[in-house]
């Protein structure tokens, strides 16, 4: 309670919240506001903003700019959300394995972990979707694929310094289990820092998509806000429109993610949040 | 002829921040000290006493003030001097020592260069560098530290505590003050280099003609150094007066109790508890090797922790581990209760052996051998119910919940906690009350041996008293077996049956806590008992009965 009160006086945090939430509403309700398909053609192309019916304009097929916007922000969270979560499970299991046990164990994760570490994920990102295929299950596979080893080293780290606490010792001795010991003495005591870089991971983990839409290898089914971008591109000079609205929908969501994980950082770190 | 009176603080309140348990951190606090005396500020943690020492500095946490009230240093009051002014006293003619040594010095300067800073500071016109660089040696050397030159160029973490601790008090006397603030300068400390820490600051003292306010929660060291000695409780002074009135005649209640909670004055163990039969634990040739690379091209350093240690432990007897930091009895434990595991040698517990014992099987050897840590506040989960932190060992061993809770409900009124209590988070709880919550954990899964790692060390005398006789409480009825380690000879010689003497991973000498005390054979467990903190005052066992038999 203490810590959601403390968020809620934390202001730059706040300014993100409310943004992000703006944009989690605009996902939820697409399709009433824009009961359409984004993909089909509701006017005349190239119209500019506030033409009639279309207050974002229109593309070069005449789709509306701003249903793709409104359909665009449930991919993008949707994304964001679930490659985040696979990264974690990904990372959180490998970090807290090699951090408990350590070692011979530890070498190992830790030398699989930097194998993907040198590889530059956006790389291994694209060379995933290109090969197995752009559908929307396998680049959120791809995302969470490069984007778990930070999480994987903070989770070693953390669990290397709890593994020794007396608390947790305590617990061994208590003649606690090691499965009950990891889940519910260290995985607790260590979950603040995996939260805020998990925030976080969702905001880049927006961009890693965006950024394969643009290249053309979003699902060629669903809206994505890269994609729009990448389409748009080659007539920024005549139409800005068409790339700038979807562009400023990326860069708010992000940084409003930012921001939220910032103030997340903030308020769970006590060190900080004490200060206050 | 210059006024006596060095320091005089005078009825001064110090405001904490609104929302603090109290309105002010001291309050109405009255006290004085003249040239060429110690005086002792004592009181337990939270009295106020390290307040009042950063109060004539001016070292202050943020929100926090000198409400009202004067405090004037050689005439002048610094109470409302300005900044510029009270930089030049701190480490001019007022300097000051903290308590741990290691956070006090700058890790990453040569020692030197620090001792240098504090003179180059405070003299103008700077002098010459050959000049600092004598002058540090001359304080090196003056702290007693061998081989000043060497010295001079080593960082602080080369250093052993005690030498740190003499290097804080060279760079206080860098500019010859009037006046030495030193806030439990030896509470870090192991005692015999406590002894020598203690005797230097008064060699000094008497030197310089300094006056010296030195702030401890031992009535032992008190009685060591000082002259005059100011007792506080609360925010508040409770008793103040000459060193022999206060501790001969105290006046006051408060004074009383914490005279009394001196460890070492009672004894908590009957002479003879009966204990006989074969070892209920039994190690024997244990070994233990610490090997910590140094990087890629030094050799990496091996620290022998244990060395061949055999220690037979029979039903219902306490044994204390007796030794300095470093001594290997820290390890000893661990190596017991199998948190860490032995190069070589065994441990039979009850006939079985401990030590081949595996997944399941040791899980179910374990709940015999239990554990108390030293630091209540790191032993909790911060984020774990009390209750639920005593329950879960019995019901990881099967205990329905239910009955398990109720167990630890009762367990905790039987270390005098509230059994609402077991619906709290640790934080809510002082250390006292937290260490006792971690008896009851230990001993819900009513074990047969208990090991004490510094278990009463942490906490205040009084509290440290009243733990220590709920422990020799709780071992009758419970029928334990302890095994009880603490760096301090007093406690030991209270709660023990028997005394193991530890230095450097060997044991240098065992016997019965009496035997011990009377007639110790070893010369390191002599040096161990001359320095214990006023010994003189505060006979052990050993030398009340010597002076019995005697008269």
């Amino acid at each position: 309670m203490s810590t959601l009160k403390s968020f809620l006086r934390h202001p730059t945090g706040m300014i993100g919240l409310i943004v992000l939430l703006a944009v989690v509403l605009l996902a939820v309700t697409a399709p009433w506001l824009f009961p359409d398909d984004p993909w089909d053609m509701v006017g005349a192309p190239f119209q500019p903003p506030f033409s009639e019916g279309l207050w974002l304009g229109s593309d070069m097929l005449g789709r509306d700019v701003a249903a793709g916007i409104a359909h665009g922000a449930r991919i993008s969270l949707i994304i964001g959300v679930i490659s985040t979560l696979t990264s974690l499970v990904i990372g959180v299991t490998i970090g807290a394995t090699a951090g408990y046990f350590g070692g011979k164990v530890d070498e190992v994760m830790m030398r699989i972990t930097e194998l993907f570490q040198t590889i530059p994920g956006f790389i291994l990102a694209i060379l995933l979707v290109a090969t197995i295929g752009p559908k929307i299950s396998n680049i959120i596979f791809a995302i969470g694929i490069v984007s778990w080893p930070p999480l994987a080293r903070l989770t070693r780290a953390e669990f290397m310094r709890l593994r020794g606490r007396e608390f947790v010792q305590a617990a061994v001795c208590q003649g606690q289990r090691p499965l009950t010991v990891v889940l519910r003495r260290i995985l607790p005591n260590a979950i603040s820092p995996i939260i805020v870089t998990g925030s976080l991971a969702v905001a880049s983990a927006i961009l890693i998509e965006s950024a394969l839409s643009f290249m053309g290898l979003g699902d060629p089914n669903l809206m994505s806000w890269g994609f729009m971008i990448g389409a748009a591109r080659t007539v920024i000079r005549q139409a800005w429109w068409m790339s700038v609205f979807p562009g400023l929908a990326i860069l708010l969501t992000v940084l409003a993610i930012n921001l939220v994980g910032e103030g997340l950082n903030d308020t769970l770190n006590p060190r900080i949040s004490r200060k206050r | 002829m210059i006024d006596k009176t060095l320091l005089a603080i005078e009825n001064v309140s110090i405001s904490l921040p609104p929302g603090a348990d109290r309105p002010f951190a001291i309050e109405d606090v009255s006290l004085t000290v003249n040239r060429n005396e110690i005086v002792c500020l004592v009181g337990e943690s939270g009295s106020g006493k390290s307040m009042t020492a950063h109060a004539i500095l001016r070292l202050l946490p943020d929100r926090t003030g000198v409400a009202q009230g004067s405090i004037s240093f050689n005439g002048n009051d610094i109470a409302k001097a300005d900044e510029p002014t009270m930089r030049k006293l701190r480490g001019g003619a007022i300097s000051m020592i903290f308590q741990e040594p290691l956070s006090a010095l700058n890790p990453l300067a040569r020692v030197g260069q620090q001792i240098a800073e504090s003179i180059i500071t405070h003299t103008k016109p700077t002098p010459s560098k050959e000049a600092v660089d004598a002058r540090v040696q001359e304080l090196i050397r003056d702290v007693g530290l061998p081989d000043p030159v060497a010295l001079a160029r080593s960082f602080p973490f080369q250093l052993s505590g005690g030498q740190r601790q003499r290097i804080m008090i060279a760079m206080a006397m860098a500019n010859n003050p009037a006046l030495l603030l030193a806030d439990e300068p030896t509470t870090a400390l192991d005692v015999t280099t406590q002894k020598q820490i203690l005797a230097l600051v008064k060699k000094l003292q008497s030197e310089r003609g300094m006056g010296v306010l030195l702030i401890t929660h031992d009535f032992g060291v008190v009685a060591d150094v000082a002259d005059r000695v100011v007792v506080m409780r609360n925010g508040r002074v409770v008793e103040q007066g000459t060193v022999d009135e206060v501790l001969r005649n105290p006046k006051d209640d408060y004074t009383k109790s914490l005279i009394a909670a001196v460890p070492g004055a009672r004894s908590l163990t009957k002479a003879d508890r009966k204990i006989t039969g074969e070892p209920l634990l039994d190690a024997v040739g244990l070994n233990k090797t610490f090997i910590t690379k140094q990087g890629m091209f030094l050799p990496p350093r091996r620290t022998d922790a244990v060395q061949n240690i055999s220690l037979g432990l029979k039903a219902r007897e306490t044994v204390a581990i007796v030794g300095e930091s470093g001594s290997g009895k820290s390890t000893l434990g661990r190596l017991i209760m199998r948190l860490i595991e032995p190069d070589t040698g065994s441990v039979h517990f009850d006939g079985k052996d401990l030590l081949s014992q595996r997944g399941e099987r040791l899980r179910q050897m374990r709940r015999k051998i239990q554990i108390v840590f030293q630091d209540p506040f790191a032993a909790l989960d911060p984020r774990q119910k009390v209750g639920d932190a005593i329950a879960g060992g019995p019901i990881a061993y099967g205990t329905p919940s239910k009955e398990a809770m109720a167990d630890a409900k009762r367990l905790l009124a039987r270390v005098g906690l509230q059994e609402s209590a077991a619906n709290r988070y640790p934080h809510e709880f002082s250390g006292g009350q937290r260490q006792r919550i971690c008896i009851a954990r230990a001993l819900a899964l009513k074990p047969s041996v208990l090991v004490a790692d510094e278990a009463v060390s942490a906490l205040d005398v009084s509290v440290q008293a009243q733990v220590l006789q709920l422990l020799a409480e709780l071992r009758e009825e419970m029928n334990l077996a302890m095994i009880f380690i603490t760096h301090d000879l007093r406690v030991a010689a209270e709660i023990a049956d028997r005394i193991v003497v530890m230095r450097r991973g060997e044991i240098v000498e065992q016997g019965e806590t009496q035997k011990i005390f009377q007639n110790p054979t070893d010369a390191y467990t002599r040096a161990l008992l001359d320095a214990i903190p006023g010994r003189a005052m505060f006979a052990g066992p050993g030398a009340r009965q010597a002076e019995v038999a005697s008269a």
